[in-house]
């Protein structure tokens, strides 16, 4: 991790957007944006997380996400995901299509020191995948110089995101 | 008797108003428990939804998830948009251990007859403490070699105050690592291969290198850049810091450490990193001030000895795909050489160079990163060239001992992002044909 203060020292918490900007960003008028939560199954959570893999944990079972819906029809959906990066939190908001691909990742709070939060250019490399092994960074995931551990905490919340999606939307469609 | 009989009718009087309640109530109770099913499904839902909103607020952080105005839900309007301002301590570190173990003869066959060693050769505290959203503070002690009553020293390793104008554009103050090339600034074992820093950045960046100062940061897009003042190298030596100075090995002895440091010759520094290209780091810093701190003249002591100090160097840096690879060249200059010569009494080929220069290139490659595995097997190789007297004054020679080349071989095992255990075989070659090679064992550790 490249350091203005050497390497991964702490304490520079920034909250940069709220949930409500990050919302309207993903999801500008004319939609609307629906909240719902899914209260999943047991089943359905060790569903999940054999989807997302044995990095990706996932501990919660009660997932809130967000719909934009313009006239009837859904725009996407978007999930906020809270995990620590090193030592401190970290809050992305993940965009995704209701085909299952990701189409926008926004940071809304970066607790470690600025220079190893993840640049929007290489957020936006994450966009239109889909979860499958090539979303590791093994894969098509080229990982941040000097910020390793951010690119393993956002991969991972990535990959997250989109195995509770899968779960979501098998709930939702008859 | 009449207690009897009033007991009698007290009694009856109880049993009379519970069997009137009991009677009353008896058609009417299944009614008041009897919510409609629509109503009670309603009341459960804002129930839930509730309970999911705080869930969240936990989860995110209440400063992120604003209170809605739940009147569409039922509630009274909560109408509030709560910031609240995290504030604490945050602490983290890293350590190594390292065994360094000398060939039994030099590079001209002579014997060495240097006593391998396993030091504990650094623990590191960072300590920090959140203000506000814009203002923070960020610290690092060092113990190193385990205690002072040996060999040891503790150190300030760098202590400063941050000050965010904007997401991520801010100012700094306090005692800074200079910011220049790879490892003056990340020293963690566990972010470079290599047992040891490369000796390019120990001797003409001279890690770890911090002062006293001020200065500005920021990034734009895919640039980023800081910029610093801060306090000169007492290049003489000698002064309220106990610098010992420049030598004929580097500028490494200039270093004050933000100790008492002589403040009468200031340097400026100026950085610039792009990190553009997916995977790939690259960058430029320059550094340039005065470094005798009004030191005299030995012959003339109406004369201050300016000791111009000018450091450039360049850096590049690929990570993805399995690979890790750096490199890194830095060009230093040094003015009045000569007069530092003569207040530090060094003469012939010990004196400090007008000129350096040093590079290396490293690569390496996660034999594991094709494999499932969680673990990183990292084998490397660092080629580096140094020349710490590149230039020196009339009437003076450059020792080749400090002309040299540093070919090293190993591999890195990293069990965790934050374990690191290294071996390396570094073969020293210099012009004196003195070099000595040496077999490293290192651990490492991050939290």
């Amino acid at each position: 991790m490249a350091a203005l203060a050497a390497v991964a020292t702490p304490s520079a918490a920034q909250l940069r957007l709220t949930q409500d900007e990050a919302l309207r960003l993903a999801f500008p008028p004319p939609l609307s944006i629906e909240r719902r939560t899914a209260f999943l199954e047991t089943e359905e959570l060790a569903r999940a997380r054999g989807l997302a893999g044995q990095d990706a944990e996932i501990e919660r079972s009660v997932v809130t996400y967000y719909v934009g819906v313009d006239s009837g029809r859904v725009g996407g959906y978007a999930y906020f995901d809270a995990h620590v990066v090193r030592t401190l939190a970290e809050v992305l908001m993940i965009v995704v299509t209701p085909e299952g691909a990701v189409s926008r990742i926004e940071v809304l709070r970066f607790s470690e020191p600025p220079e190893y939060r993840a640049p929007e250019g290489w957020l936006a490399t994450f966009g239109d995948h889909t979860l499958t092994d090539a979303l590791s960074l093994k894969g098509s995931i080229i990982n941040m110089t000097g910020a390793t551990l951010t690119s393993r905490a956002v991969t991972r919340a990535v990959r997250r995101v989109l195995a509770l999606h899968q779960i979501v939307r098998e709930r939702e469609e008859p | 008797m009449l207690r009897g009989m009033w007991c009698v009718r007290y009694n009856g009087a109880v049993l009379l108003a519970f069997v009137t309640v009991v009677l009353a109530a008896g058609p009417l109770a299944p009614l008041a428990a009897q919510e409609p099913d629509s109503a009670r499904i309603e009341r459960l839902e804002r129930q839930i939804e509730a309970i999911t909103r705080q869930l969240e607020a936990l989860q995110l952080g209440e400063d992120i998830v604003t209170v809605a105005d739940t009147g569409v839900y039922g509630f009274a309007p909560g109408a509030s948009k709560v910031y609240r301002v995290r504030r604490g301590v945050s602490i983290g570190g890293y350590g190594e251990v390292l065994f360094e173990g000398f060939a039994a003869e030099r590079q001209d066959g002579s014997v060495a007859n240097v006593p391998s060693q396993l030091d504990a050769l650094r623990a590191i505290l960072y300590v920090g403490y959140k203000f506000s959203d814009r203002i923070l503070f960020n610290s690092e002690i060092e113990v190193e070699h385990a205690s002072t009553e040996q060999a040891g020293e503790v150190s300030l390793e760098f202590g400063y105050v941050d000050y965010f104008f904007s997401d991520g554009v801010g100012a700094r103050a306090g005692m800074l690592l200079v910011p220049m090339g790879f490892v003056n600034e990340q020293h963690e074992p566990t972010t470079f291969v290599g047992t040891e820093r490369p000796v390019t950045e120990q001797r003409i960046i001279p890690s770890t290198w911090r002062e006293n100062g001020l200065g500005v940061f920021g990034s734009v897009g895919n640039l980023s850049a800081r910029a610093y003042v801060l306090n000169g190298f007492d290049g003489i030596g000698g002064g309220t810091s106990g610098a010992g100075g420049f030598s004929s090995s580097g500028l490494r002895g200039g270093r004050q450490k933000g100790s008492k440091a002589m403040a009468e010759d200031f340097a400026g520094v100026v950085r610039v990193d792009y990190d553009g290209i997916p995977g790939a780091a690259l960058g430029t810093s320059f550094y340039y001030g005065q470094s005798g701190q009004s030191g005299r003249s030995a012959t003339d002591p109406s004369t201050t000895i300016g000791g111009g100090t000018l450091i450039w160097e360049g850096h590049v840096e690929y990570r993805a795909h399995g690979f890790d690879a750096r490199g890194l060249f830095a060009l230093a200059t040094v003015d009045d050489v000569a007069e530092i010569n003569e207040v530090k009494g060094l003469t012939g080929s010990a004196s400090v160079g007008e000129r350096l220069i040093g590079w290396y290139g490293q690569l390496g490659y996660d034999a594991l990163w094709r494999t499932a595995s969680r673990h990183q097997l990292i084998p490397y190789l660092r080629y580096e060239a140094i020349d710490t007297q590149n230039r020196v004054p009339a009437g003076y020679a450059a020792n080749p001992a400090n002309d040299g080349t540093i070919l090293t071989l190993g591999v890195a095992w990293k069990p965790l992002p934050q374990l690191v255990a290294k071996t390396d075989y570094g073969i020293f070659r210099n012009g004196a044909d003195t070099g000595l090679n040496q077999l490293n064992i290192a651990i490492g550790y991050l939290f």
